[in-house]
């Protein structure tokens, strides 16, 4: 079966042939498969962007190939325009790119350059608006008039309404409140259950990812450090720390409370869970 | 890739002219031009080739750039060359043919602008190449500050003009963001007609300009915090002095003047 997205031999050089020329990703393999949450970290400049730029040939690879649903991407300008509607792109700061005169015009504006119906617009317009709780009394008003939190959404939206095979998120959740930040990390996994779509969720912040993703890879200096389940890849703690990343706040807790002679699991990775975790033993009796 | 637009061509090095005041420099580069206009034959002409190039063996700027600032004028010198070639009469006629004609004037004429114009960019992109653009606006300001007299708010000029120049890379990067975002949600940027390539255009430029808004108020309320009320009574953390060197390249360019007076006196004029 095809990947939903393929990476082989992949290279990245900002300004080649110059003094000033950075290896920016080096000889990245990677198969993501349909249907998968697939969680990237790594530190500020690790490459993470420079990665996901390359999913819908937003950057030219210096070597190497980008296969999506089996295809090169860069084949001809075709496949590459088309690949910018299977694979769904939604940067830091969504909210940024914002335009249009009204909420729908802006969030129809992906649908239409993919020349469908005005039926068809309205339909996915209404979709995404849903998908992300935008309200329809919002469609009419002018994305410049909304809050921030709205225009996120709004934003997000615009994305969701070409409805790409691959939803691509870069810190989706930057600079939001922490109920607006858990709102947004429910919204993507709901979407995800709904359209069974593969998604794909770049983060700085652990806990996000540990709510989010079955899988997850690390980015360290260009190449993939790590790649597997969370489990997998948080029981490197150390390892973690040497790359400036860490591991969620409520797994190094976890892993105190063992300290102090508990028995108490080490795959912890979300407070949800965690929760879960301590009522059973408490209701099991094991802790005096 | 639009991130290659170089604005300001600053070269970082440590020589001579990049120590110098940039008041001096402003003002000499601003003389040199002058003189090189006060020139009238191939000896003043030849000071003034020669300043130039003594500025820029001291500069430490590798000849390599230098040349760089002289390929966007390469179409006028060719041009001005042909011009001045074919439409200049006088003297011995070298060449003839229909209605053009090769004359020792016309020759004279060529070499005379070419060098002059040669020198002339040089000069100008040497002040750019040895100073920073903040060092630039600074300067400018000082120079103008008599103005301030007549109610021309110089300092409010001086401070625009350092901000736009700070925020050029910025609005670079910011438009290579929202061109991707754009691009994205599959605009084309590439293809299509003129109207049509124009109106692509909306969706980058209504996102920058409010950012652009927003930027500019965010700026302004930060200023205000830290009591900025404009130029008066204001004092810098670099105060500008000049020293014995500034003095130096002061009366240099000032010896250099007064031979092209002499050199203009004492020889025929060809131009």
């Amino acid at each position: 079966m095809n990947c939903a997205i393929e990476i082989r031999n992949l290279s990245h050089l900002y300004s080649p042939g110059t003094p000033s020329q950075v290896t920016a990703l080096k000889d990245i393999n990677l198969r993501i498969g349909h249907g998968e949450i697939l969680g990237i970290i790594g530190h500020t400049g690790s490459g993470k962007s420079t990665l996901i730029s390359h999913f819908n040939g937003l950057l030219k690879p210096s070597s190497g190939t980008v296969l999506v649903d089996g295809e090169d991407i860069h084949k001809d300008k075709e496949t590459l325009r088309s690949s910018r509607f299977k694979v769904g792109l939604c940067f830091q700061y969504p909210e940024y790119q914002l335009f249009e005169e009204t909420v729908f015009k802006d969030i129809a504006f992906g649908p239409k350059n993919m020349k469908l119906s005005d039926d068809e617009i309205k339909q996915r317009v209404l979709r995404a608006a849903q998908y992300t709780g935008v309200p329809e009394e919002m469609l009419e008003k002018s994305p410049f008039d909304l809050s921030g939190g709205e225009k996120r959404r709004v934003a997000i939206a615009g994305v969701m309404a070409m409805e790409p095979q691959v939803l691509v998120f870069d810190e989706p959740a930057a600079g939001l409140d922490p109920s607006g930040r858990k709102a947004l990390i429910n919204l993507i996994k709901d979407y995800h259950k709904k359209t069974g779509c593969t998604v794909i969720v770049v983060s700085h912040s652990m806990e996000d990812i540990a709510r989010l993703a079955d899988r997850l890879i690390v980015i360290n200096g260009g190449t993939i450090a790590m790649d597997g389940s969370l489990h997998d890849v948080f029981s490197r703690s150390e390892e973690l720390a040497g790359m400036g990343l860490d591991v969620p706040e409520v797994t190094k807790i976890f892993a105190q409370i063992r300290e102090r002679g508990f028995d108490v699991p080490l795959d912890v990775y979300s407070v949800e869970y965690a929760e879960k975790t301590i009522l059973s033993m408490l209701e099991g009796g094991n802790v005096q | 890739m639009i991130s290659d637009i170089t604005f300001g061509q600053y070269y970082p090095a440590k020589s001579v002219l990049h120590k110098a005041d940039p008041r001096i420099k402003l003002l000499l580069t601003f003389l040199m031009i002058v003189f090189l206009f006060v020139c009238k034959n191939f000896f003043s002409l030849a000071v003034m080739v020669f300043v130039t190039v003594l500025a820029t063996v001291f500069s430490g700027v590798p000849f390599k750039v230098i040349l760089k600032s002289i390929r966007p004028v390469l179409v006028i010198l060719i041009f001005t060359t042909f011009l001045n070639i074919f439409y200049t009469k006088g003297g011995t006629v070298y060449f003839e043919f229909w209605k053009f004609s090769v004359t020792e004037k016309g020759i004279n004429n060529a070499v005379f602008t070419v060098i002059r114009i040669i020198t002339l960019v040089v000069l100008s992109s040497l002040l750019t190449y040895t100073t920073t653009p903040t060092d630039l606006t600074t300067g400018l300001e000082r120079l103008l500050s008599p103005l301030n007299l007549i109610h021309i708010k110089v300092h409010t000029l001086a401070m625009m003009m350092t901000l736009a120049l700070r925020f050029i890379p910025t609005l670079i990067e910011e438009t290579e963001r929202i061109m991707n975002a754009q691009k994205a949600r599959g605009a084309d940027l590439e293809t299509g007609s003129l109207i049509q390539r124009a109106k692509a255009l909306i969706p980058i430029f209504v996102p920058l300009m409010v950012s652009s808004f927003r930027r500019a108020y965010e700026l302004a309320f930060a200023m205000t915090c830290r009591c900025y009320t404009g130029g008066e009574g204001r004092t810098r953390m670099k105060q500008m002095k000049l020293s014995a060197r500034d003095f130096v390249l002061l009366a240099l360019c000032l010896i250099a003047c007064a031979g092209v007076i002499v050199l203009n006196i004492f020889f025929e004029p060809v131009i």
